[in-house]
């Protein structure tokens, strides 16, 4: 056993499973669990066929780059649409024509007729491509780390196999430590508001497509997955901002209405 | 044509955020790929949080007032 390269495996998968894992447990709280766990378990059986088809060889075929480049453009693409939802009802701008009311009232209005059965857990298409893409992602980062790692850990002594071997026992036990203490985290996210979920989620989304595209075109982001936690304060300054610049334009808005005038109708009996 | 349209609702459904991220996208790839723009590499990250940030502001303006008239 290698425990020097264990240790480093563990760190490093540590952190990748907390990005994968973080992205699972919004998904699951904000859409439903039954998507957001098929996307993982669909995003694991995927990475395991790469795995036992390629080999070592990952490495050389898969283009991690051109993969975080495209996963890092459509989480940015829906991120960007999460935020912006999420701002405009935080400035009370949404309540006007907001789709998950008509969404709300349509079903409703369906269920009334037993036309469909709403449970929490049906199927989301949405749901289970975002935890599916981050899963597969962040699961092949790992791959890679274990892969690269355990090569680099054979010497003469030392044998390729069993090099690999202590790098995917330090990536086993961070990715159960992950699952661990997200299964404790779980409960108390669930009490948090829906709109402030969806807030934290376009925040996300938003950050972890920034920090994905960027890699993607090669960009090397200060303090390197650190950046992540700046990136996200970024855009949460930037989102408070713009929700009080859109709170005044509301204000505004409403302050220039002109005052109605009362019409008196004499009713004829 | 209806295909088209419903995944461009599914993945972003708002023209402004898919025309800001898609420009962001063009001017970094010619910023890695044409060699008289390689001394920007440096400021791809800063343009690219930069370029979502203006993107976000622009919609948000565009809902903001388009709403109010």
């Amino acid at each position: 056993m290698q425990w020097v390269v264990a240790t480093a495996s563990f760190f490093a998968s540590a952190v990748e499973f907390v990005e994968a894992f973080t992205i699972v447990l919004v998904v699951g709280v904000t859409v439903n669990w039954r998507s957001s766990l098929l996307g993982a378990l669909a995003a694991a059986a995927t990475l395991a066929l790469l795995v036992a088809t390629l080999g070592t060889a990952l490495v050389q075929w898969v283009p991690i780059d051109a993969l975080r480049l495209v996963i890092g453009i459509l989480l940015l693409l829906f991120g960007l649409k999460w935020l912006k939802n999420a701002i405009l009802r935080y400035s009370g701008l949404k309540a006007r024509h907001d789709e998950e009311a008509i969404y709300e009232e349509t079903q409703a209005a369906l269920r009334a007729r037993g036309k469909v059965d709403t449970s929490s857990s049906r199927f989301d298409l949405f749901g289970f491509l975002l935890s599916y893409k981050s899963v597969l992602l962040e699961g092949l980062e790992v791959a890679f780390i274990v892969i690269t790692f355990g090569v680099s850990a054979a010497t003469s002594t030392v044998s390729r196999s069993s090099g690999i071997a202590s790098a995917a026992l330090g990536a086993l036990l961070a990715g159960l430590l992950v699952i661990l203490v997200g299964a404790i985290v779980r409960v108390p996210l669930a009490k948090v508001p829906e709109n402030t979920l969806k807030f934290i989620v376009g925040i996300m989304l938003t950050t972890f497509g920034t920090f994905w595209t960027g890699e993607g075109f090669g960009v090397n982001w200060p303090l390197a997955d650190v950046f992540l936690l700046i990136l996200a304060a970024i855009y949460l300054g930037a989102a408070f901002l713009l929700i009080t610049w859109l709170k005044r334009v509301k204000a505004r808005a409403i302050d220039n209405q002109p005052v109605p005038t009362t019409q008196t109708q004499e009713v004829k009996p | 044509m209806k295909i088209i349209k419903a995944i461009y609702n599914f993945i972003v459904g708002d023209m402004v955020i898919l025309v800001g991220v898609t420009l962001a996208v063009i001017i970094l790839a010619l910023i890695n790929n044409v060699s008289a723009l390689a001394p920007l590499k440096g400021f791809s990250g800063p343009f690219l949080v930069i370029a979502v940030l203006s993107s976000l502001v622009a919609t948000l303006s565009r809902e903001a007032f388009s709403s109010r008239s």
